[in-house]
């Protein structure tokens, strides 16, 4: 027991000493992102407060709503959490330095594992609770509720944190440990998702020929609804729980928060055993199992000699970034990870009968889509684009000392970022507006966007890349962090803002029938003049900075 | 204090250490040697537990390593060529963390922490992160935290990789000074000229195959090289 108290002594030493470490940075941007991270928050509470203000012009049917809605939204929450608890516990187990140095230690693996799992639950739950403050900060507003509410909200957040993220890092332990390997592995998931591909569409051809009939599409325009009240969801004791502890049932209130704390007990009672048996057996199998690889670059060959028409030095320069991404599970793993479930979601949008809403709901969707491919883009894009230059680190000099010239580095990079976003973004917006049958118009609009994003997102990465090398970091996670990183982050999602609202505003206008066609035509050619003044500096500058920035620089 | 007995270890098809055995007696000092990528790191890993042998036995001060991994740990110390270290963590903490992990009593982690930080020049990095130490600090941090436990065995993967002369001499003297006291000490290093200088005993390890054994005369002898250097003998044996 004293060994795993010391380990989450060290943790709280470590978060502790987290404040010595933030005071070596500059205020400017603390404050930054301080700012930023409110004004998301602050964002968000007005959401949200919004949606309950249309709740109550339900009426009755809006309050038997909340109550399924609070179920629902922990329902979403504690799936999005057990699987992002899969990912972060592949890392925090299997990939992270310091399990090898806890090996070393007289601790037992059941131990070791429980508390990888503990850390996991940290690591994954930042967004959940980013999320969900908001979330109860704007209902305790707007049905007027003391402090006393958001406590009792925190009182049953974490346990249901605990337990979510334990069910991720449970099935990741034993995946890690049973689940088959390289061609078997890959084999699985391209049958998964031919099958998933398969089963969306035969759903979406189904689900238009549906009568119209008003109950049966209320029911199925939120089908989550029925599903997240089901009383056997740990989520919905915690909705259940709020609610009567919010109204004074203290009994209820604590009987299900007695329910959801013992499973977790349980949970980390079969993360111990299951760490025990198997977390030694899995690291071996994930670190140190299989033949060296050796790779004789057949397709990478091929794609060589497709791109002839280029200068050597340029192909070099193109087919080695490829090669490193493809050999990075990380990065494109992620990118496929996100993209993936957006285009699932977006081929299950008539099974949802999402094409079956007014015009008006459509066109929501429609560029709610577009902003959230664009964010898609916007986070890989903060997160692999922006450090690939840093990421060259001590064989920088390799291209540095080569004859290519700085220009055109910059240039293969951002032609790579750019191929690969507007491949996606452009594919997935088409199958999106094509779901939603919204008119061509919509469909040329929210296809621009996704294209001028891809620009302006990609000129942004690799540009402030360039501009605020650090050659000296070898850790992603920090290059990100720094104040370059931020700042593309933060410039990244106003240029998104910036494009997609007036284009989703001027339509709406005119689907509530408040704008006329003349007006927005008009409206139309000034919002592309706009999108084009706001993509092409976006673009063009952080290029044209970074490359300066490269030609000056010493190394 | 350390046998192996038919130690083998493959990654699938490559077998990274064939068959083998070997003793090393309390006290002794004993530097491996092989050419890079001859499974130096593998035998060390294998010893500490962290990777499992395919086959064959390990046992350390008579306690198998797959019978009771924690009582082999609780004995044991192992600094890797590239330590991990909480960059977030002073030195101080650093030193507690562990001696609660090896449930070390709290007074003799403050006693011996007052003794060790001195002895490895620390005193004044005491309270600064780790994260702000040179690489010459945090291999002194490093030791500092290792010994703390009194480990019977210590395993050291490349202990001199990027220090000055000054460090070097330490952590020289140090390993020599812990042999004399009962320590076994089993180190990897591919500079010749320290290990001619500490060792008891060499072994040459050759693609996974233990090429030789023995003190420096006895491994000369066996090459039939006569008031040669222990470079000469390894060529001789690594070619």
């Amino acid at each position: 027991m004293r060994e795993f108290l010391a380990l989450l002594k060290k943790d709280l030493r470590t978060a502790r000493n987290l404040g010595r470490v933030v005071r070596e940075h500059s205020s400017f941007k603390i404050g930054f992102i301080l700012v930023f991270a409110s004004s998301i928050l602050l964002g968000l509470w007005t959401l949200f407060a919004a949606g309950f203000w249309f709740l109550d012009s339900l009426g009755g049917l809006g309050l038997m709503l909340v109550s399924r809605l609070f179920a629902l939204f922990f329902l979403g929450l504690g799936v999005m959490l057990a699987l992002s608890g899969i990912l972060t516990s592949y890392t925090t187990f299997f990939r992270s330095d310091e399990t090898a140095f806890l090996f070393l230690k007289p601790l037992g693996m059941g131990h070791i594992a429980l508390y990888k799992a503990l850390q996991s639950a940290v690591y994954s739950s930042w967004a959940f609770f980013f999320t969900i403050i908001p979330f109860i900060g704007a209902y305790a507003w707007h049905e007027k509720l003391s402090v006393f509410f958001s406590l009792v909200t925190l009182f049953f957040s974490i346990p249901l944190v605990l337990l979510c993220s334990g069910i991720g890092s449970l099935i990741c332990l034993i995946g890690a440990r049973w689940l088959p390997r390289g061609k078997w592995l890959l084999s699985i998931m391209v049958v998964l998702a031919v099958g998933v591909a398969i089963w969306g569409m035969r759903a979406a051809s189904v689900s238009a020929a549906l009568d119209e009939d008003t109950t049966l599409f209320l029911s199925r325009l939120i089908p989550g609804l029925r599903a997240a009240s089901n009383p056997l969801w740990p989520s919905w004791w915690v909705a259940e729980g709020i609610m009567a502890l919010a109204r004074g049932q203290w009994a209820r209130g604590l009987m299900l928060w007695s329910v959801l704390f013992s499973n977790v007990l349980v949970m980390g009672m079969l993360i111990e055993i299951a760490g025990q048996a198997y977390f030694y057996k899995a690291w071996q199998r994930v670190n140190y199992s299989g033949e060296i690889v050796k790779r004789r670059g057949t397709l990478l060959g091929s794609l060589d000699r497709a791109l002839g028409f280029l200068g050597a030095d340029t192909r070099a320069l193109i087919v080695k970034d490829i090669r490193t991404f493809l050999r990075d599970p990380t990065q494109w793993s992620q990118g496929l990870i996100f993209f993936g479930l957006l285009g699932l979601y977006y081929l299950n949008l008539r099974n949802l009968h999402y094409h079956m809403l007014p015009s008006e709901w459509r066109n929501v969707i429609v560029f709610l889509n577009v902003f959230s491919v664009s964010a898609v883009m916007c986070s890989l894009g903060s997160r692999f684009v922006y450090p690939q230059l840093s990421l060259e680190g001590q064989g920088f000099w390799i291209i540095g000392l080569s004859p290519v010239g700085m220009r055109r580095v910059l240039a293969s990079k951002f032609v790579l970022a750019v191929g690969g976003m507007m491949g996606t973004s452009v594919a997935l917006m088409y199958l999106s507006t094509r779901m939603l049958l919204v008119p061509p118009r919509v469909q040329a609009v929210a296809l621009g966007v996704a294209v001028a994003m891809s620009l302006g997102i990609a000129g942004l990465s690799t540009g402030l890349g360039a501009l605020f090398l650090d050659l000296k970091q070898t850790n992603p996670a920090s290059i990100v962090s720094g104040f370059g990183g931020t700042l593309n982050l933060v410039l990244s999602l106003l240029l998104i803002c910036g494009a997609v609202f007036p284009f989703g505003f001027l339509f709406h206008l005119r689907y509530i029938e408040r704008l006329g066609e003349p007006e927005l035509q008009r409206g139309l050619v000034a919002a592309s003049l706009w999108v084009v003044l706001l993509t092409l500096p976006a673009t063009l500058i952080p290029l044209w900075l970074g490359g300066r920035s490269l030609r000056k620089r010493e190394y | 204090m350390i046998e192996l007995e038919h130690l083998s270890k493959n990654y699938g098809s490559v077998r990274a250490v064939r068959d083998l055995n070997l003793k090393i007696s309390r006290g002794e000092l004993f530097c491996f040697l092989g050419p890079n990528g001859a499974g130096k790191t593998t035998t060390i890993k294998m010893m500490c537990g962290l990777l499992h042998p395919s086959a064959g036995a390990i046992r350390i001060g008579g306690i198998d390593i797959r019978e009771d991994p924690i009582a082999v740990r609780r004995i044991t110390g192992y600094i890797p060529d590239f330590p991990f270290l909480y960059d977030r963590l002073t030195a101080a903490e650093f030193f507690e963390f562990t001696g609660d992990l090896y449930k070390v009593p709290r007074e003799e982690v403050a006693r011996e922490m007052d003794v060790s930080f001195e002895r490895f020049g620390l005193v004044e990095q005491r309270h600064v992160l780790i994260k702000d130490l040179s690489h010459g600090l945090r291999q002194r941090v490093i030791y500092a935290v290792t010994l703390l436990h009194k480990p019977r065995v210590l395993f050291v993967d490349e202990p001199f990789i990027g220090l000055d002369p000054f460090s070097i001499r330490m952590i020289k003297d140090l390993l020599k000074t812990k042999a004399r006291e009962g320590m076994t000490i089993f180190l990897t290093t591919h500079i010749l000229a320290l290990i001619e200088d500490m060792a008891d005993r060499i072994g040459i390890l050759v693609n996974g195959n233990l090429a030789a054994v023995g003190t420096f005369e006895q491994l000369a002898a066996h090459c039939s090289i006569q008031g040669g250097r222990l470079e000469d003998v390894f060529f001789s044996l690594a070619t």
